[in-house]
Formats: C-alpha cells, structure tokens, sequence
C-alpha cells in the first residue's frame, strides 16, 4: 500500500487535523484589509499552508524528525464555536447549487456512457465539487467540545497602527467577552500561546511611528511575541497577479474584483515571512513543549501497572455516575481532557504512535465513565492514527465502525460527527480500494442526513460502485436513481437531472423497462421543469409509448408529452416514433399501369388468377427473341427498375397502423411524403444535396438536428407538397391496443419519377411524426412473399408516371348481392370511358360462365322475363355468342364495331344464372385498346371482381325408371323440396331438353300441382310421362348444340301464362354450362336433361318489381334399370285357328333393347333343349351354345365393343311338349348402343291350348373384350331373365 | 412476509416479477432486484470453489436493504430466482426448499410449448402456483 499520508485523505488529515490559530483583531485592522477586499484572516490564510516548512521536532521519547508539509488554521475567535445548523446547511446548499451552474452547460449533451464513465471514474475526474462538499460538511462538525484538536493552539492579536492606544487594545482584546465559549466555558486551558501583531497600513502613512509603537509593545508582552507586519505597500494601481494566491481558497466567486490590489511583492513577502516564523518558532516549538509536559504528567498518573490498577479502581466507583454523553464533567484540567489534548497535539505533529497510545487509554476511560461522545471522538482519531500508520485493516475498521455506531446511538447531538466520521470512514476505504465498502458506509450516513447531504452521499456511494472491481453498474444506477430523486427533493433539479442521465447508460438497452421508463419519465419532465423542453421531449418520447404500463401510467406520461409539447410553443418533429407504430411488412402498394381495377375486391386478389383469366385474351409480348445474343427489346431504363404508373390516375398505399397504448389516440393529417421529378436520375442527389444545404439554415425545433434522414423527409415534404402531385390526407383514431389499416393516396400530376419516401402524422394536433419506407426491407419482403405483378427487383416505391391514358370504369347494375339458387338475372354491364380518346377492340373474360354469361344486344330490347319466353313465331335463328371456352373461363369479344367514344357510356346485357350456393366470387377481366396510343402501353385490362351469396332455394332431383308396358316410354318422378328459410316459390314450368325426347304430365290431360305453390320447407313429387320420339324420324336431323326440348306447364292446366323457352340464350347457354358442369359423358343421345322453371312468390307489397325466375337443371339422367337388355315380347289375347295345317304359326314379336352403351351381339337360340338353366357354369358342349362356338364370326365387325349374346332357351318345363319353336331371326343380331331391334319368334303348336310363355327363360351372354371369347369359362356371367309378360 | 419473487433470465432480462404487498412499490422492488444482479454476478463470478458448494443453486443471502433481505438461487441454465422478504431471521432450510418448490414451478411453466424461451412468464397458472409457494413459505415447509 501506498504511504498513507499521500493519499487524498493523509493530505486532507494534514490539512484539517492542524493547528488553530484564533485571530482577534480591532476593527480598524478589518478595514485595512477591506480594501484589498479581503477580510484580514483571508488575507493571511493562503500563506498560513507551508509546503516544506522543514522544522525539526522531537517526540515524546526524544525521537528526532523533521515536519515538511504543514497548516495552521486561522481562524477568528467569532468563528470558534459549533456553526449554526441552519446556516451551515444553507451553505451546503450554495455549494450544491453553484456546482449545479458549473454542470449546466452539458445538459444538454448525450448522456454519457458507460464506457466513458469507467474512464472517468478510472481517471479520478469525478465531480470535484464532492470534495469541497465534503469538507464543508466536516467543518460543520468542527469546534466540538469533546475533542481538543480544534481548540485553538495559539492566539494572534492584530491592531492596527492607527488604533489609538494599542497597547490597551491589546489587553482589550484578549479580555473581552467575546472570547470563544470554548476558552471562557474552561474546557481548554485559557492560557494558550498568545502573538501580538501591529498591522501597517502603508497608505496611511510612514512606518515610524509604528516601530516606536512595536517597541513599546516589545516591552510589555515580550520581545519574541511581538511583530510588526506591513501592508497596502503597493501603489495605487492595481497590481496584476499571475496566479491570485486567494482565488483558490475564495469559495465565492462572485466577488471577483481584484483581491490583494494594493499588496506587492514585499507586502506579500513580509506576509510569508511572518506566517513561517509564527508556525515554526512559536506554534510548533510551543506544542512540542506542551505533549513533553503533558506526557510528563499523564506517564506519572496513568502509565504504569500502579497506575493502571488505581485508575480502575477509582472509576469504578463513579460507575453509577449519571450518563451524560457530552458532560461538563471534563475540566481542562482533569487527567481525560489533558490527555486528549496531549494526543490531539502528538497527532497534528504526526506522532501517531503518541497519540494512538493516549487515545488507547482515553477510550477504556470513556467508555467506563460511558461518555459516549468522547468515546466514540477518540475512536475515530485512533481509527485514523491506525490509518496514518498504516496499520491492520481490522484496527482500522474496528474502531471507525465503533466510532460510528457509538455517535449513531446518541442520536441527534451525534448527527454531525456521524457523518464526519462517515467521511473519514470511506476515505480510509477508498484509500485501501474498498470501494463498496465504502459505498455502503455512504449509504449508512446518508440516512442519516437530510436530503441534500443525502442526495451528495449516495451520489458518491454510486461512484465508489462504479469504481469497485468489477464494477458494479447497477448498483451504481440504483444509487444515482436514489440520488437524484433526493436532490430533487431538495429542489435540485439540475443536480437530479444529472444524476438520472448517468443512470440511463446503465439501464440503456435493457429489459428492464419499468425502470428505464421512470428514469426517462423523470428526466423528461425535469427538463421540463426547467425549461429546456427539446432535451426534455427526447427522453419522455422513451416512454410516451410504453404498452406495458397500466392505463393510468400510459395517460400520465401522454399527458405530460403533449404538455412539454405544447410548452414547446412549436411544432414538434420526431422522426420514427413509435406512437403509433407503423408495421412496415405490411405496406402495400396499389396501382394501375395496364392493369386496372374496378373494385376494391378485384385488387387483393392473386395476381396469379388474373394472369390465369387473361392468358388468352391479352396479345403477347412482341419481344421474342429470337436468339440469344439479341438483346432484350430496347425498354427504356427506368421502366425496368420501377413501376409504371399514369399521372393522373391514383396510387394507393396501404399500411397498418397500431396503437401500443391501451388509450385510444387520434391521429390526423396523416399522409405520404413523395418526390416527383421529371428527371428520372437526379432525384436522389439533390434531395440529398437540398438536405445538407438546410441542416444550417434549419431552424424548427426538431430534436434530432443532425439527423439526416428526418431533415431529408422534412425537404421532400416541404418541397412538393402541392405541386406535381396530389396527396391525401387521412384522419382516424386508434382505440387502445387497436390495429388500422389506413389508405393512402398520391395522385401524381405530371411525367416524371415519383418516389414514395415515407408518411408523416400528425399526433394529437401538436406532435409531427416522421417515418420513412425503408426500401431495402420492403425488397426483402418483395423477394420473399408474392408480390404483385412479380416485379421483384423493382422497388415497390418507385414509379415512372406516363402521361394520361384512358381507361374506362366498369359497373355492372341490378347485380344483387344476395340471391336464391338458381335465380335468373339480366345485368347490365355499364362501362364509362372519361378519357377524351376513344377505346376500341374490347374483349371480356369471365371466370366462371356458368354463373356470368355475356347477352347479347337484342335481350336489352325486350323487358325480362318476357324477353325469355318462347314468341308463336320465333323465326329467329338461335344468337350463338362468338364465345370461346378458354382454358379458364369464358372469353368473349365484343362486336368489331363496339367502339366507345371518349366521355362516352356503354352499355352490355349480361346474365347472371346462381347455380349453386354459398359464397361466389366472380371475376371479370374486359380487355380494350387505346387508339393513338404513343405510349409503352397499348391496352390495358379492366379487372372487377364481384362476391354474392347464394342462399338455397329449391332441390330438384329427378328419378327416371323405365315404363314397364312401354319400351319407348319412362316414368319420371321429380322430387322437388323448397329449401329456403321463408321463401315460397311458385312451380312455372319442367321441360325436357333434347329433340328425342318429349315430355307430359301424368296423367295425360291432368294439371300437375295446380296450386303452384311450394312454401319453406315443403316437400313434392310429381311424375311425368318420358316419350322417346321415333328415332327414325330424327335421324336425318343434324346434330346440333341447340337445344329442342318439350315443356310441361306445372299449375292450372288453363294457365296462360307463356311458357320459357329453353332453347335458347341464355337458358340453353346457362343448361349447357350445367350439363358440362355435371358430368363429363355428352355424346350418346340417351341422356336426358330437365329443367324446372319457377318463380318467386312475391308478396303484395313488391307485386311491381319483375318477377324474379329460377331455373334449376338436373342433367344426364338415364332410365334407370338393372338389366343391360330389355326384352318385350308382344303377346296376344287368343288366336283363332282351325289347325286345318299340320300346325298353327303363332309369330311373337320380339322387341330388344339394348340398355347399354356399347354394341352388343344377341343370339336368340330357339332349337336348344334340355338346358340347365340355373347353371353357372355352362359346359361348353351344351346345344345352347352353338352359335358361340365360332365366336370370331360373330364378333367380326364389332371389333372393341363388348359383346352380348342372348340365346333362347326352350322351356324346361314338361309342357311343352307339343310345341315347337322357332326364330323369325337370323342366329344372333347385333345391337347398336342404346338401340332397339325387333325380332319374331315364332312358335308352332299343333294343339291348342292356352301357352304361357311366362314360364320361359331367355339367357343372354355379356362379354366384355371380345379377345375373351376363346375362355368358356366366361359363362359364368350368364344371367337369366324371365320374360314375365305374356298374355 | 415474502415481499416479492422474480425470475430473471439468463441475459439478466427479468422474466417474471411478483410484488406480494399492498402498496404500489413495483418500482422500488424492480430496482431491488435489478440491484441484486450486481451481487449474483459477483459471487458467480468468484466463486469459492470448494466441493460442497460447486454445485450449489441456491446463493443465500444476497445483501440486506433497508429494510428488506435478498435471497438469490441460480439454476443450471442461469436463470436466476431472487426473492425479497422483510424478515429478519429466515432458516436457511426454508429458504432452500421454497426455492427448491419455486424451481418445479418454473420448470413446469417453461415446459410449456406455448411459452416462448426468454419471453416473460405469462402463465396464469404460474403466478397461481407461486403464490401458493409463498403462502405456504415458513408454514414448516413439508407440503
């Protein structure tokens, strides 16, 4: 360890443990000094410290040393006595304050930083105004009656030369009343070391007079105590010093004027002189004498075992002596007193080892007669003695801590040594480099203290933790957050700002964020306090958007930033805050270039599904390559790198705002901030350029001065507001906790380069806030999800304007946005082109045209529904729309002369058909072309998407089974079921399609469900009649799309309603769209479709509006059966016959049909018997299958079909004996799919009787592959029908 | 009485912090134990290494405020548990096995998979549990 003494605390020892020296001097002295403007002490005191006094001494046993460094404290004998509570405390408080004046100018710098700090602290560069506090605050303890190395030493007398009589002042001066209650209350020893000094007042006149008076006074009092010392020597003018000898020790520095003007070189001189001498031939040699006297006296009473065991004995017997802490009960010259004083003076001529001894005997004595005090004042000076000789650390600690519970136990009267004590106590361990001990030693005596004192203590208590190694930065925080909320307690606010700011660094970037915001809270509002409200807005925007705070903190802190705002008096301009906060991945950009949209749904759908719908209807890009080293055809540059937009025409941004706080917050005047210029590549660089020219010139209160990025987003918004281009300004609430998406818009006005650069807010109507696109987060956003139009290099914020194009706007009227299932509607798609150029070549596609179905001109002629129903002499040929089936959807091209002229309205008839429920969402995209068109863009596409609902309404389903009388004829049964929730309908009309088939009610000529009506909910059946028309008659017909159909009217058989007509647009377009949509198979004309027709029942109410149609469709029905071939056979009642012949010839016509789809091979074998007809498995010798045992003959020509055969076997039964059989019919017949054929069968009975041919079989065979033919085995799928109907 | 317990992850972010008394005195409690930090770094990062104590979580006594006692307990992942109280003489058994109980709690509370590692503690049925803990600490401890 380094030498004690030179560390801060030896020096500090060396300087306040010193001698007294008590000035008395007469007024008139005073006034000579005055005109120095100084007071006589003060003029004496910078020469009273000497740095190499050099003075021998010995000690107590005769050691020899020398002493170099030494003080002596003057002081006037007005001053000697224990300072006033409440004026000390009042000076306490202007050291504070004049540090805090000190400190003011870096309030408004950076808080500093921990790393700094450390530095600082490493550095020593603490405040060091803690020093002069500290020895104030030691001062305040000075003067205390139970320690004697305050008691003056010595007394210096001053008169003036110019007093009359000095000799008597001398006597005067000294016998007075006012001598220090100290001297008069005889607890020192009143006959103390006195010096007598004639003051010369050189401008008052020559030195003669006075060294006649000097020796007058060398006369009475002594020739060695008296001296004569001359001043104000120097000529009127004021002498200029080097380095002022008083400044230093001048505390107030507002009396500034020239201290010791009229003192010189000699003057100066004569005063070192006279300071030297006193110290070292008076006031040391007089010390010295006095510890040799007194350690006389204190080894003859109290050293020595005899000594010892006397002293013991005679203090136990004041051991009920009362306790008194202070007491009167120490004279000076009792044994305690004068051993003090001998210990004192052995410490302040640095004889430790003296004085360690005296105290050591002083403490077991004070601590018997429990003179607390005392005993806790002696052990503090042995703690220090212990210090200075450098001694164990636990003596050290033992006794400071002694001494500081001791002075804590007595309370008040003890406060001041408390803290005293304390001081010397961390300086010990600062010393030693126990910096948290010391730090809790600073937190044990600052709660001792009042506030300020307090507040200066844990301030230092934080440093010693910052200090300690490691250090300890949040204990650190912790003490300077304490510290400042005392300094602000006791109304020092700068003081409390400071410490807070340094506390911030500690807690910065931590989680701990109920701390971080009261710091910042505090500082905000302190700043505020006084008056430096920019500073003060930084910190309380920290916590302005706290969410994790309860609702009251939030509205406090909200409350009190837009106060500090308003204090302000200007606007308030923050770059990036976070009230709300922006959630910039969900920008969104909305614009048109070729791409237009007619409604807010058509924008968020998928780019994807547009390009899907418009393949085919959008021309390919003219630029094939074709090859490689071409170069790509020529775009201009900075079409590639950006957007295109077209002035005039809105771009819409979309961001999501939040509200973090659960307050609600409004927001107004909130919008985009954007540049425009014409040049595409000087945008950035002047912007940049403009920025750096006005950081000077910028005089607004924007907190971050020298941040570019705002100052950068202030000039594009001052610059353009206005001028080349539209910007929209939105207001809106936030709830609490509440997210919005806010809609801007920017219109641009002229060509050029537009670029969005940020948004700007206002908040509250006082707080404007800034918040930039950061683009190269957008890209990576771009990159990563799909973004429209997939121009992923581009920068979605940049955009090249072109100058206006046309473009029309779509609306499609009578669209409902709810409708029934199956509901019939005629729109009107209405397209406004505002443009002054006329727009040709239009083309539309429509997603899904079973719901969406482009009319044509004539169905706007006729008022719906009568438009639909079938005209007596409809001449006109079927309208067949020049519609294509695309890949995706319908595509249809308007008429080659449909032109629509600038500022003109067109109109389109379009049908809407609801075929099934639920949500629907249509998309349509129209496709025109700009005449004289210039421009990089030739067309453009118009894209709308429309959403409905479809609620359900009825369900049709048709059951179709085969007339069993009649092969032509099929029995349909229609199950329909209202499945609305209250609505009624009214049953109009079923029809059949196809020109096979007809359709009529069953009964023939009754009504089907006369009443109509079909309420929620209901049930019904009704059954009709299905004729096929002779196919013969149709074959020459060619086949054709449309539809021929036969309608039954349901209700009143009279009705006169007209019917619909089925066959044509756009019901047949709308029933094929359905037959597509319900099944794949549309060849073969056996499938039949039905379609019912109804209407809405309307209540009376709405009786005027059109009825409201509904057709369902219910497609690719077949008869429905299990067998493949139908077989009838036509009996006859009776024949008559004579049986003249050798037999009767009874010819039973046979009709097949075949219910299958594919060619099917009959053999209808009449001549086999004897036939196991429940055999499965058929051995191939059997007659019956004869004609299969060539199978290649048979199937030659119906080569991939699968074949049938059918075989007539002769009954088993025994009774037809007598009868034989025979075929009309070649062996086997082939039958077309869905075919019918007739064949005879012939039997020939020779008796006659009645014959029931129910009892015959008729066996058929099914094979699927004709390659199988060779594998009898296949039999095995033989089936066996009874014909069942004879007679 | 327990004043309060806290959870403080690894990165001395703190997870969880309970306060147990009637006054609002968060912010004193948040600096307490902010505080309290300093003295866990210390002892981890000087620790007598002998062999009884090299596995030990539970740090003991911290260091005594004002009026309070701060208990500290490490975990193996440097989660540290602080606890605040304003008794005076605490058994050090008591002390271990609440903090023992405290651990499960926590472990429990972490495991979930809703709970995101080195994000505050939100479960509702933590702060149940915990306050259980705390009610029952000194009752004799067995539960």
């Amino acid at each position: 360890m380094a030498d004690p003494s030179a560390s801060y605390l030896g020096k500090t020892l060396i300087e306040e443990i010193s001698p007294v020296v008590m000035v008395l001097g007469t007024p008139l002295v005073e006034d000579s000094s005055r005109k120095n403007g100084l007071s006589f002490v003060d003029t004496l005191r910078p020469f009273s410290l000497f740095h190499d006094i050099d003075v021998p001494v010995r000690t107590a046993s005769d050691q020899p040393y020398r002493l170099h460094k030494f003080k002596l404290r003057l002081h006037y004998a007005s001053e000697i006595h224990q300072p006033d509570v409440e004026a000390s405390e009042e000076h306490l408080k202007n050291v504070v304050t004049r540090a805090s004046d000190v400190d003011t100018s870096d309030l408004r710098s950076d808080p500093p930083q921990i790393d700094s700090l450390l530095e600082a602290a490493e550095s020593e560069s603490l405040p060091s105004w803690f020093q002069i506090f500290n020895k104030e605050l030691i001062h305040i303890a000075s003067f205390s009656e139970h320690e004697a190395f305050d008691h003056p030493v010595a007394c210096l007398l001053v008169v003036s030369s110019k007093d009359e009589q000095p000799i008597n002042k001398f006597v005067e001066l000294f016998d007075t009343n006012q001598l220090p209650s100290l001297l008069s209350d005889s607890i020192m020893d009143p006959k103390i070391l006195k010096h007598y000094l004639l003051l010369h007042d050189n401008q008052d006149g020559a030195l003669e007079t006075d060294i006649k008076m000097l020796t007058e006074m060398r006369s009475t009092f002594g020739s060695n105590e008296c001296r004569l010392l001359t001043i104000n020597s120097a000529e009127d003018g004021s002498t200029d010093w080097q380095d002022n000898p008083w400044i230093p020790h001048k505390i107030d520095a507002s009396i500034s004027q020239d201290l010791g003007c009229l003192l010189n070189m000699d003057d100066i001189n004569e005063m070192k002189n006279f300071m030297q001498d006193l110290a070292s031939k008076h006031i040391i040699p007089h010390m010295e004498q006095k510890i040799r006297v007194l350690n006389q006296q204190v080894s003859a009473t109290r050293k020595g075992f005899r000594n010892q065991i006397k002293n013991l004995w005679w203090r136990k017997g004041k051991e009920d002596a009362p306790e008194t802490s202070s007491g009167q009960m120490y004279a000076f010259n009792s044994i305690e007193s004068q051993m003090r004083v001998l210990g004192d003076y052995a410490f302040m001529l640095r004889d430790y080892e003296l004085a360690l001894s005296n105290y050591r005997l002083l403490s077991t004595d004070y601590k018997l007669d429990k003179a607390w005090k005392r005993y806790a004042g002696v052990q503090e000076m042995m703690g220090l003695a212990f210090f200075m000789l450098d001694q164990s650390k636990k003596d050290v600690e033992y006794c400071m801590e002694n001494a500081l519970s001791t002075y804590l136990k007595l309370g008040s009267s003890g406060q001041r040594n408390v803290t005293r004590c304390g001081l010397w106590w961390t300086e010990i361990l600062k010393a030693r480099d126990q910096y948290k001990e010391a730090a809790g030693v600073y937190f044990r005596i600052s709660n001792e203290e009042p506030s300020l004192q307090a507040a200066v203590m844990l301030e230092q208590a934080s440093y010693c933790y910052l200090l300690s190694k490691p250090p300890m930065l949040r204990k650190y925080g912790f003490h300077l957050v304490l510290a400042g909320n005392r300094y602000y307690i006791s109304e020092q606010r700068k003081h409390a700002i400071r410490a807070y700011r340094s506390a911030t660094s500690v807690y910065k970037g931590n989680a701990w964020s109920f701390i971080n915001d009261h710091v910042h809270y505090h500082i905000g509002k302190w700043y505020s306090f006084i008056e430096i409200f920019d500073v003060a807005l930084q910190h309380l925007l920290e916590v302005v958007a706290c969410s994790h705070q309860s609702v009251a903190t939030q509205e406090l802190f909200l409350k009190d930033f837009l106060q500090t705002v308003q204090k302000l008096g200007k606007a308030f301009e923050v770059f990036s805050m976070q009230l709300p906060v922006i959630n910039i991945p969900s920008l969104k950009v909305l614009f048109e270039d070729q791409r237009t949209y007619g409604s807010v749904g058509a924008v968020n759908i998928k780019e994807s599904l547009w390009k899907c719908l418009e393949e085919d209807m959008i021309p390919l890009l003219p630029a094939a390559r074709t090859n490689w080293l071409e170069s790509q055809p020529k775009l201009s540059k900075n079409l590639k790198d950006s957007n295109i937009c077209v002035a005039g025409e809105p771009i819409r941004v979309e961001i999501e705002f939040r509200n973090p706080l659960k307050i609600p917050i409004s927001v107004s005047g909130a919008s985009l901030i954007c540049q425009l210029s014409a040049e595409p590549e000087s945008v950035e660089s002047a912007v940049v350029n403009q920025a750096d020219n006005n950081v000077d010139g910028n005089s607004s209160a924007t907190v971050f001065q020298n941040d570019s990025e705002l100052i950068k987003l202030k000039r594009s918004w001052e610059q353009d507001a206005g001028s080349s281009f539209v910007l929209s300004e939105v207001d809106f609430s936030l709830g609490g906790s509440e997210t919005t998406v806010i809609q801007f818009v920017v219109t641009p006005k002229v060509e050029g380069i537009l670029n969005i650069v940020g948004v700007r807010w206002k908040l509250s109507d006082s707080v404007i806030g800034y918040h930039s696109f950061d683009t190269t987060v957008l890209k990576k956003k771009t990159v990563k999800g799909r973004r429209r139009g997939g121009q992923y290099a581009k920068s979605p914020l940049k955009f090249t304007v072109i100058k206006s194009l046309p473009k029309l706007e779509c609306c499609i009227h009578h669209l409902p946005s709810k409708a029934y299932a199956g509901e019939l509607h005629r729109l009107v798609l209405e397209l406004k082109n505002r443009s002054k150029f006329p727009i040709k070549n239009m083309k539309m596609k429509i997603s899904d045209p079973r719901f969406l179905n482009a009319g044509s001109l004539d169905d706007m002629k006729i008022e719906f529904p009568i438009c639909l129903e079938k005209r007596i002499n409809s001449k006109e040929s079927i309208v067949q729309p020049n519609d294509v089936e695309g890949s995706n959807g319908l595509l249809f091209s308007f008429p080659e002369d449909c032109v629509i002229e600038g500022e003109t309205t067109f109109t389109w008839p379009l049908w809407l058909h609801t075929s099934t429920t639920g949500r629907i969402s249509l998309y349509m995209s129209i496709y025109y072309e700009m005449e004289n068109s210039s421009n990089d863009i030739r067309y453009r596409t118009l894209r709308t998407q429309y959403d409905l609902e479809v609620l359900p309404s009825l369900d049709m389903s048709v059951h179709v089974a085969p007339c069993p009388s009649r092969l032509q004829e099929f029995l349909v049964r229609m199950d329909v079921t209202n499945r609305s929730s209250s609505e009624s309908f009214l049953l109009h009309q079923f029809s059949s399609v196809g020109h096979n088939w007809e359709i009529s009610s069953l009964p023939p000529d009754g009504a089907v469900h006369p009443s109509q009506m079909l309420t929620a909910g209901q049930a019904l059946s009704c059954f009709f009649k299905l004729k096929k028309c002779n196919d013969l008659a149709s074959e020459g017909m060619p086949s054709s799309t449309t539809l021929h159909g036969s309608d039954v009217r349901l209700g009143p058989h009279d009705s006169e309603k007209a019917l619909f007509d089925i066959s044509r647009a756009p019901l047949a377009n709308f029933h094929s769209y359905e037959r597509l949509d319900q099944g794949k198979s549309i060849q073969g004309s056996s499938n039949v479709d039905f379609i019912l027709i109804s209407q809405l029942k309307q209540n009376a109410s709405a009786a005027s509006d059109p009825p409201r149609l509904f057709s369902h469709h219910s497609c690719h029905h077949r008869q429905e059966s299990k067998s493949l071939i139908h077989l009838l056979v036509v009996g006859y009642n009776g024949v008559q016959e004579t049986f003249s012949h050798e037999g009767c010839i009874i010819v039973l016509p046979i009709v097949l049909r075949n219910m299958h789809d594919a060619c099917v091979i009959v053999v209808i074998d009449q001549a086999a018997s004897q036939v196991d007809v429940r055999g499965t498995a058929l051995p191939s010798n059997g007659n019956v299958w004869n004609p299969v045992k060539n199978p290649r003959e048979i199937t030659q020509g119906t080569d991939g079909h699968s074949d049938i055969c059918i075989s007539f076997s002769p009954p088993y039964t025994q009774t037809l004996t007598n009868a034989i059989w025979g075929s009309s019919t070649p062996g086997h017949l082939q039958l077309e799919d869905n075919s019918m054929t007739r064949s005879g069968s012939r039997t020939t009975t020779l008796t006659p009787n009645t014959y029931k041919a129910s009892r015959r079989v008729i066996a058929w065979f099914y094979h699927p592959s004709h390659g199988n033919w060779k594998r009898p085995n296949l039999a095995r799928k033989a089936r066996f029908v009874t014909i069942n109907n004879l007679n | 009485m327990i004043v309060c317990v806290s959870v403080v992850g690894h990165q001395n972010n703190p997870l969880y912090l309970q306060s147990f008394t009637e006054e609002d005195d968060a912010l004193k409690l948040h600096h307490v134990v902010h505080c309290s930090l300093d003295v866990i770094d210390e002892r981890v990062n000087n620790p007598k290494k002998t062999g009884s104590t090299l596995n030990e979580t539970f740090l003991g006594l911290l260091y005594p405020t004002e009026n309070y006692k701060v208990y500290g307990y490490l975990t193996n992942t440097k989660v540290k548990f602080i606890l605040v109280t304003t008794d005076v003489d605490v058994r050090d058994a008591d002390m271990r096995n609440f903090f023992r109980r405290f651990h499960s709690a926590y472990v429990d509370a972490v495991s979930n998979p809703f709970h995101v590692p080195g994000k505050k503690i939100t479960s509702r049925s933590f702060a149940e549990r915990v306050s259980t803990i705390v009610k029952s600490f000194g009752l004799g401890g067995a539960v």
